[in-house]
């Protein structure tokens, strides 16, 4: 299929720069997500490739070849829109008809790519219908089909799940999922929803002010944020902000913490002295009794502010020595109620620093 | 499946330059608008120059101007207390008929804005229908009515309640109900658009902390409306004044208010200058008597644009 | 409690009765001279004195009358196409491609709406009498179509700046040039706003006063003209029969319009 190479997008909107130097290189049939906040560039950056915005600086390469000053029309691409962009005038039929008419596909082909397609998205029997007459998720896999039955070199989505209820949303994420690895298109999918970006993704490029803050696999940008932001963005998270104290091994280290010594991972060499954010998941967090007697894992003193139940986990937060409010998640745990002392015990592989 | 434009196609000429040519180019586009803008230029801009010209034109017994040009048109106009007085007149119209469109208007719109009731579609077209059909007819359906052997004094004699006739038509009365009948929806549909776009939520806000229907309205409601008063009032206002065939179909020439005065003095005395020049007075007028209204109203209206 | 409720409620009932009231007023006229059309005697009387078609018979026998309904239904199908013509083609320079030029243009061409329509009358009168084209059909023709292209404009760029335009987008994606997508995407969406200003510019040009009688040369005369010449100097139910086949015909344009786009698309 296609490599898909950015190099060097630069896009101005006024004197705001939309998105700034951005290099990426996607390799043939990977499915990257764009993931940032709402301003992060990430679809300035989709329409780039698609060819909607022209970029003010940078290349765009299909398989090494230049298409940066092609039209839209000729770059041979499929966009799935946030709102689907049906053609409200045509029925199913029609709509997925157009792109083949464009490439001037023969009658006969045309029908059984159709048939095909519309099996694949599971809407058999609906060619007759108007856009107005499916639902949305039925619409959402008509703009899907409309773009895959032209067979184009790359896949590009819009944020298109936001318009469907939550558990529609889940389940098109499995769908166009397992849709893609099955046929190998290359696919770059623009969400703010960091859910569906680890659930999807090959490997997700989280974008923030128009810049790429870390590109990875999604346990990688999950275990190992690379900054405050996108450990932010990805889930939720403790910071404890200190100083290392000791180089304690490879990679390990000891940072002095208001709330005492706790000893981390870092990815970046670092040396007593340094200024260190620790991160820690909620969830890596379990609360005992007594501190644990273990060397690799950090026990911290602490007492419990409030409680609340999720369904499947119990919400924490606990306030610990200079009054810093650590947030725990774990299953019920009968017997820690608001008010009570206990020991936040986290094993010291969970408790990452991050860059400053 | 290769698309021919990736691959071996030479490259068009316009990617020569190196220059992305990704967007259409304003030059040709400039095509869609130009027979317009030259209509315009031709029929709107240069007719009203012409005329700006020629009321400074010398006024004529024998054609409609003569050579040589003057201020004596508007001085004559704007000295002779005849003139005035017709101006003042028509001022007065336009001013009391808004008011009256206003009164009228106003509980129209909001129930029409407020109602989710099934007939708000006809309830429109009520308020459309009368505009889609010509004002002469819409004239005639009150000269029925009105004249002195019209269908409201024939009834009101029929049931005793009146001995003689009244007088509703060729006075100020017939004028005025003419007036206000046509240009109602003018203030109208204004009013509706401004009410609706008010969240209805201020006012179920206003009721649950104590405040009875007519606070809700003099206080919320009104004043938040004022961009539509503002709108309709002044469409009302220059629509009475430029007013043309009602003050003459049920006023006959007894009422008389400039752009009767304008087209008497064109069509019949052929004094282009002149006419021309009172047409002008009149615009003026309306103009100064708009803007007045929009500074006085401009202060009611701060926190709410 | 309950006599608060029952104020609340009488309230109400006087507030509606005046809405109704309104409504009243403002569809009486019309309803009026219907009834006028076929009523038996001269005057309208109370009660009405009976059902009688003679009124349109002697509108459909009367030259004048006929000419003049024939040549308003002309010069109102000339005015709608170049009107149409004029104002489609302008929304969609105005609404695409304007740029900072957007609110000059959008004022100068609306501006004959918000200009009185006895000035610009007016103003053409002097224009044509100057240049020599007196009161020719073209003159005629020119007023018409100058008051009736902004709501064609109107009603265009309306529908234009509720575009979506991701659809173009995606016609793009899928491989369709711009003329194209134009052709087939843009084209048939705006479509209603295309027929619901031409149908507005139909049905102002054939009601149309001012322009007509300062522009009207001989033998041109149209329909509301000629009515009102009629009303000034008498009295009979003809007029009425006349108006009643008016607002027929506009109706009729209404209804036609609607069924080609569907009423919601009449409201801008």
């Amino acid at each position: 299929m296609t490599r898909l190479t950015i190099s060097g997008l630069t896009k101005n909107f006024g004197d705001v720069a939309a998105v700034d130097n951005l290099n990426l290189e996607i390799a043939d049939g990977e499915l990257i997500s764009l993931l940032g906040p709402s301003g992060c560039g990430k679809t300035t950056t989709l329409r780039s490739i698609a060819g909607f915005v022209e970029p003010d600086a940078g290349r765009i390469l299909f398989d090494g070849v230049d298409i940066t000053g092609l039209a839209p029309e000729r770059r041979n691409i499929g966009m799935v829109f946030q709102n689907y962009a049906l053609f409200p005038h045509m029925t199913v039929d029609q709509n997925l008809r157009f792109g083949l008419e464009m490439r001037r596909v023969r009658e006969r082909e045309m029908a059984s790519r159709i048939a095909e397609v519309l099996e694949i998205v599971q809407l058999t029997g609906l060619e007759g219908r108007y856009p107005r007459q499916l639902s949305g998720g039925q619409q959402q896999r008509v703009a899907l089909a409309r773009c895959l039955v032209t067979e184009p070199r790359v896949l590009l989505l819009d944020e298109p799940l936001t318009n469907l209820d939550a558990k529609l949303r889940e389940e098109m994420r499995f769908f166009i999922r397992s849709l893609q690895k099955r046929i190998g298109i290359t696919t770059v999918y623009v969400t703010h929803d960091q859910a569906e970006a680890m659930v999807i993704s090959d490997r997700i490029v989280v974008m923030f002010k128009g810049r790429i803050s870390q590109a990875g696999d999604p346990t990688e940008i999950y275990a190992h944020p690379v900054s405050r932001e996108v450990a932010d963005f990805i889930g939720l998270c403790n910071f404890i902000d200190g100083r290392v104290g000791a180089v304690t091994g490879d990679e390990r280290y000891t940072v002095q913490t208001p709330i005492g010594d706790v000893s981390c991972r870092s990815g970046i060499p670092l040396a007593a002295g340094d200024e260190a954010t620790i991160v820690v998941r909620p969830e890596s967090i379990r609360l005992g009794r007594r501190p644990s007697a273990d060397p690799g894992v950090n026990s911290v003193p602490g007492k419990v502010r409030a409680r609340f139940y999720l369904g499947n986990f119990c919400g924490y937060r606990v306030a610990c020595a200079d009054g810093t409010i650590i947030q725990v998640q774990e299953e019920p745990w009968h017997g820690g109620g608001v008010d009570d002392d206990v020991w936040c015990i986290f094993a010291s592989d969970l408790a990452w620093i991050i860059h400053h | 499946m290769d698309h021919p434009s990736l691959t071996s196609e030479k490259r068009p000429h316009w990617l020569a330059f190196g220059r992305e040519l990704v967007w259409p180019r304003a030059n040709l586009t400039l095509l869609l608008v130009l027979p317009t803008l030259l209509f315009l230029a031709c029929f709107l801009v240069a007719p009203y120059v012409n005329m700006l010209v020629m009321s400074f034109r010398n006024p004529s017994t024998s054609n409609v101007f003569a050579p040589g040009y003057t201020v004596g048109n508007y001085t004559k106009a704007l000295t002779d207390p005849y003139y005035l007085t017709v101006l003042g007149q028509t001022m007065l119209f336009g001013i009391v008929t808004t008011i009256v469109c206003l009164v009228l208007g106003y509980p129209v719109a909001y129930h029409l804005a407020r109602t989710s009731s099934r007939w708000k579609g006809f309830l429109y077209v009520g308020i459309l229908s009368p505009l889609l059909v010509g004002v002469v007819v819409r004239c005639y359906g009150w000269i029925i009515l009105l004249a002195n052997n019209g269908l409201i004094n024939d009834a009101l004699k029929k049931l005793g309640l009146i001995a003689g006739g009244l007088k509703l038509m060729y006075n100020p009365f017939g004028v005025g109900v003419g007036l206000v009948h046509v240009f109602l929806p003018f203030m109208i549909l204004p009013l509706v658009s401004a009410i609706q776009s008010i969240d209805p939520t201020l006012e179920e806000a206003a009721q649950s902390l104590g405040a009875t229907r007519t606070r809700i309205m003099r206080r919320i409601v009104i004043p938040l409306s004022l961009p539509g008063v503002q709108a309709g009032s002044i469409l009302v206002f220059v629509l009475t004044i430029s007013a043309y065939v009602i003050p003459i179909l049920l006023g006959a020439f007894k009422i008389k208010i400039m752009p009767t005065l304008v087209i008497q003095l064109l069509i019949d005395a052929f004094l282009w200058p002149f006419g021309a020049a009172l047409a002008f007075i009149l615009a003026a007028s309306g103009a100064a008597v708009v803007f007045l209204f929009l500074r006085l109203t401009g202060r009611l209206m701060k926190g709410v644009v | 409690m309950v006599q608060a409720r029952l104020r609340a409620r009488a309230r109400r009932t006087v507030f509606l009765a005046v809405v109704a009231a309104v409504y009243g007023f403002l569809l009486l006229p019309l309803v009026i001279v219907i009834l006028a059309s076929f009523n038996a005697g001269e005057l309208l009387t109370f009660p009405p004195k009976g059902f009688s078609l003679r009124w349109y018979v002697h509108f459909f026998n009367s030259q004048p009358f006929m000419d003049s309904l024939f040549f308003s239904l002309r010069l109102a199908a000339m005015t709608m196409v170049l009107a149409t013509l004029f104002g489609t083609s302008a929304a969609l320079y105005v609404v695409r491609f304007a740029g900072r030029w957007r609110d000059g243009l959008r004022l100068l061409i609306v501006a004959p709406l918000l200009l009185p329509e006895i000035l610009t009358a007016i103003a053409l009168l002097f224009f044509f009498y100057n240049i020599g084209l007196g009161k020719t059909v073209i003159a005629l023709v020119a007023g018409h179509v100058l008051i009736t292209l902004p709501f064609v404009f109107l009603a265009v760029s309306s529908v234009l700046y509720n575009f979506d335009t991701s659809l173009e987008e995606a016609a793009r994606s899928l491989g369709a040039d711009r003329f194209t997508t134009f052709r087939r995407i843009t084209l048939p969406i705006i479509k209603p706003g295309v027929i619901s200003g031409a149908m507005l510019a139909f049905i102002v040009s054939f009601d149309l006063f001012a322009v007509s009688l300062l522009l009207k040369g001989i033998g041109t005369v149209t329909l509301p003209i000629q009515l009102f010449d009629y009303v000034t100097w008498d009295f009979d139910p003809t007029a009425a029969a006349v108006s009643t086949v008016s607002i027929a015909i506009t109706l009729f344009i209404v209804l036609l319009a609607e069924r080609m786009v569907g009423l919601r698309s009449l409201r801008f």
